[in-house]
C-alpha cells in the first residue's frame, strides 16, 4: 500500500468535488491510479486527454508510486 | 473657438473658406478627402464613419492648434464628416491661410497627417459585394516626422491662437514610471515602440492584454476578434460598458486603445483566423497573444507560431483557476502539443459558457499573459521558461512544470514537424464550416440537417425544419447516416458540429459540413426556431 497526496485541476476538481486528497492505494502504476480514480470519483476524462504530474515533473502514465508522491492530473482548459 | 469640429451632415465649403479670411494672408491651402470607390483591391459602394466625439474633438483641436504654433499660420480650420457617405462625397476638409504658401502647404499636410494617426475616427467600408469591414484610419505616413528640428517657419515662440490663449500642448505619453526600471530604461521603451503584437481575442483574457500593452507603449497592437459585445461579458471584459452590448469588440478595443494610448498604432481583424492565413499573419508580428476561449483557435495558433517561429504566450480559464504556457516557437519546442497532441473533442475542455469563470480570473491570466509578452519583448530574467503554470486562485495552489519535448512532439518529428502536418491537414478541411442565415437556405442549396446536439437541449429548441438526431459524441458509430449527398450538421454555437464534420471527413465522409457558428449565428427575426 502506498499513501500519496493527489491534486485536481479545472473539470476534475469540480467532479472530485476537493482540489485535492490524501489516498492509500494499491495501485502499482499511475494508469492503475487513475483507473481507481475513474470508478471513485466518476471522472469523465480518458487518461489519453489528460497530463499526469509526479513531484512537479511531468510523468509516464506507466510510472510507478511511491510513498508521498504528489501526483497531479491536469486537463486542457479553454475558456478566456 | 476650436479649429476642429466634426459634422453629421455636408458641410458649406465657401462659408468655411471665408472664416480664413486674414488681411495678412497672402497664401491659402486647402486639402480635400473624398470617398474613393475602392481601398485595397476592393470595390467600395459608400463609407459611414464613427467617431468618438468627445475625444476626437479635443484631440482635433489640439491639432489644428499644434499645426498653427508649429508652422505660424494666421488661420487654420478642419471639419470630419461622420455617418453615411456616398462616393464622391467629402469627408475631411482642412483649409490653412498664412503670409507665405510654404507654411500653408506645410500646415495642412501636418493636420491630416496627424487626423489620420490620432482621432478616434472609425471607417466602416460598404463594398459592391455587399459585405462592409471597419477599417483603421491609423496607417499614415507623417510627412513631418522627417523634418528636421527647429524647421518650423515663422514659429511664434509661445504658441498661442487669435484670442492670445495658450495652445494645449499634444498628448505625449509618459513612460516614466515603467522606463525607471533600470531592466526597462529609455532603450527598453524604444524596443516596445518598435514592437508588433497581436492579440487573438479581446474578451476576459484580452482586455487587461490589450490594456497593458497599450498603456506600455507597444507601437502596433493587432487585435482579432469576431464577436460582438454580450451584457454576460461585462463581469470580465473591462475594457467595455453597458452602453457597448452589440457593437463589435474589434471596434470598442480599437477605441479604447486609441483613448488610452494615441501612440499605438492598432490593427483590427474581424474575422477569426483561419488554416490558411495563420501563418501569413503570424509572420506579420513579433509576438502574438491567445486570448480566445476556443481550443481550436489555441492548436491553430500554436502551429502557426511553430512554423513562422513567432513566441506565443497561452493562457486558458476553468472557473477559479487557469493554465499560462509561453511556447518560443524555438524549433526544438516545446509546444501545446507537446501537452495534449490533439486538439481534444468539443465538451471535454469545459468554456466560460458551460462552466461558468469568477470575473477576476481571467483578468489574472490576461495580466499575467501581458507581463510574459512584455518580459519578452523586453529580455526581462526569466523571460525564456516554458513550463506549465497551474494557478488555482480558491487555494492559492501554483504548480510549475517543465515540459519536456522529448516526451511530447520530438516522438513525432518534433514540433515545426508535427505543426506543419497539423496545418496542412487542416487546410484540406478548410470548406468544412459554411454559413447560412436562414435553415431554409441550407435546404435550398441541398443539404440534409443533421442536429447534433443533445436531446435535452433539441428538445429546448427545437429547429422546425426536417432534420435528424445524431449527438456530436455519437457520429461515428452512425456514418451511414452521413452518406450520399450533402449533409449540414448543426449544434448552439457551431464548436461541436464542426468537430464532428471534421472526424466524419478523416473518415472519407467528405460531403460533411457545419453550420457556422452554429444555431447562435443565424438570423433571430426568422431563423424558424419555436419558442
Amino acid at each position: 500500500m502506498t499513501t500519496v497526496n493527489l491534486q485536481y485541476y479545472a473539470q476534475m476538481r469540480e467532479q472530485a468535488g476537493a482540489s485535492g486528497e490524501k489516498l492509500t492505494t494499491q495501485a502499482g502504476s499511475l494508469r492503475e491510479l487513475y483507473d481507481e480514480l475513474r470508478v471513485r470519483h466518476g471522472f469523465s476524462l480518458p487518461a489519453d486527454a489528460l497530463k499526469v504530474a509526479v513531484n512537479t515533473q511531468f510523468s509516464d502514465w506507466s510510472r510507478t508510486l511511491d510513498e508521498g508522491d504528489t501526483v497531479v492530473f491536469i486537463p486542457p482548459v479553454a475558456g478566456g | 473657438m476650436s479649429g476642429f469640429r466634426i459634422a453629421t451632415t455636408e458641410v458649406d465649403l465657401a462659408q468655411l473658406r471665408e472664416t480664413l479670411q486674414h488681411p495678412g494672408s497672402g497664401g491659402f491651402c486647402s486639402f480635400e478627402g473624398w470617398v474613393r470607390n475602392n481601398n485595397e483591391g476592393r470595390e467600395v459602394s459608400g463609407l459611414e464613419y464613427e467617431a468618438y466625439d468627445e475625444l476626437a474633438l479635443i484631440e482635433g483641436g489640439k491639432i489644428v492648434d499644434e499645426a498653427m504654433a508649429r508652422y505660424g499660420v494666421l488661420a487654420a480650420q478642419c471639419v470630419h464628416r461622420t455617418g453615411d457617405l456616398k462616393l464622391g462625397d467629402l469627408a475631411v476638409w482642412i483649409g490653412v491661410s498664412s503670409a507665405h504658401r510654404d507654411e500653408a502647404f506645410r500646415a495642412c499636410r501636418y493636420i491630416i497627417d496627424e487626423i489620420k494617426h490620432r482621432l478616434p475616427i472609425w471607417k466602416k467600408e460598404h463594398y459592391l459585394t455587399g459585405d462592409t469591414a471597419w477599417v483603421a484610419c491609423s496607417h499614415t505616413e507623417r510627412a513631418h516626422e522627417h523634418e528636421a528640428p527647429h524647421a518650423h517657419h515663422h514659429a511664434h515662440p509661445e504658441p498661442a491662437d487669435d484670442t492670445g490663449a495658450v495652445a494645449t500642448p499634444p498628448f505625449r505619453p509618459d513612460y516614466s514610471r515603467q522606463t525607471r526600471l533600470r531592466e526597462v530604461g529609455e532603450a527598453g521603451q524604444a524596443k516596445l515602440a518598435a514592437a508588433r503584437v497581436l492579440v487573438i481575442g479581446a474578451g476576459g483574457l484580452g482586455c487587461p492584454v490589450l490594456t497593458y500593452l497599450a498603456g506600455a507603449g507597444v507601437g502596433t497592437l493587432g487585435i482579432v476578434d469576431a464577436d460582438r459585445l454580450d451584457a454576460s461579458n461585462l463581469h470580465r471584459q473591462t475594457m467595455y460598458d453597458a452602453r457597448d452590448i452589440g457593437d463589435r469588440k474589434v471596434d470598442l478595443a480599437a477605441r479604447r486603445i486609441t483613448a488610452l494610448n494615441p501612440a499605438v498604432t492598432v490593427e483590427t481583424r474581424a474575422e477569426p483566423l483561419h488554416p490558411g492565413n495563420a501563418a501569413e499573419v503570424f509572420a506579420q508580428y513579433d509576438l502574438v497573444v491567445e486570448c480566445t476561449d476556443d481550443l481550436g483557435s489555441r492548436y491553430l495558433s500554436n502551429d502557426a507560431a511553430m512554423l513562422t517561429g513567432t513566441p506565443l504566450i497561452l493562457a486558458s480559464v476553468y472557473q477559479y483557476e487557469g493554465q499560462l504556457q509561453v511556447v518560443s516557437g524555438k524549433p526544438g519546442g516545446p509546444c501545446l502539443r507537446c501537452l495534449w497532441p490533439e486538439q481534444p473533442a468539443p465538451g471535454i475542455a469545459g468554456s466560460c459558457v458551460e462552466s461558468g469563470v469568477l470575473g477576476p480570473v481571467p483578468g489574472v491570466l490576461g495580466a499575467m499573459q501581458a507581463t510574459e509578452a512584455l518580459k519578452l519583448l523586453l529580455d526581462l530574467p526569466g523571460a525564456a521558461s516554458t513550463d506549465l503554470l497551474l494557478i488555482n486562485l480558491l487555494d492559492h495552489a501554483t504548480q510549475r512544470l517543465p515540459i519536456d519535448p522529448v516526451q511530447g512532439c520530438r516522438q513525432h518529428g518534433g514540433c515545426r514537424e508535427v505543426a506543419r502536418r497539423a496545418l496542412e491537414q487542416a487546410q484540406g478541411d478548410t470548406d468544412v464550416d459554411v454559413h447560412f442565415e436562414h435553415l431554409d437556405e441550407a435546404i435550398t442549396a441541398g443539404f440534409r440537417l443533421i442536429d447534433v446536439r443533445e436531446p435535452a437541449e433539441i428538445a429546448a429548441r427545437p429547429i422546425d425544419l426536417p432534420s435528424q438526431a445524431v449527438p456530436s459524441g455519437q457520429v461515428t458509430e452512425h456514418a451511414s447516416v452521413f452518406a450520399g449527398g450533402r449533409v449540414l450538421l448543426l449544434c448552439a454555437s457551431g464548436m461541436r458540429s464542426s468537430h464532428a464534420a471534421r472526424l466524419l471527413r478523416g473518415q472519407g465522409e467528405r460531403n460533411v459540413y457545419s453550420l457556422a457558428g452554429g444555431l447562435a449565428a443565424l438570423r433571430q427575426a426568422s431563423d424558424r426556431v419555436a419558442g
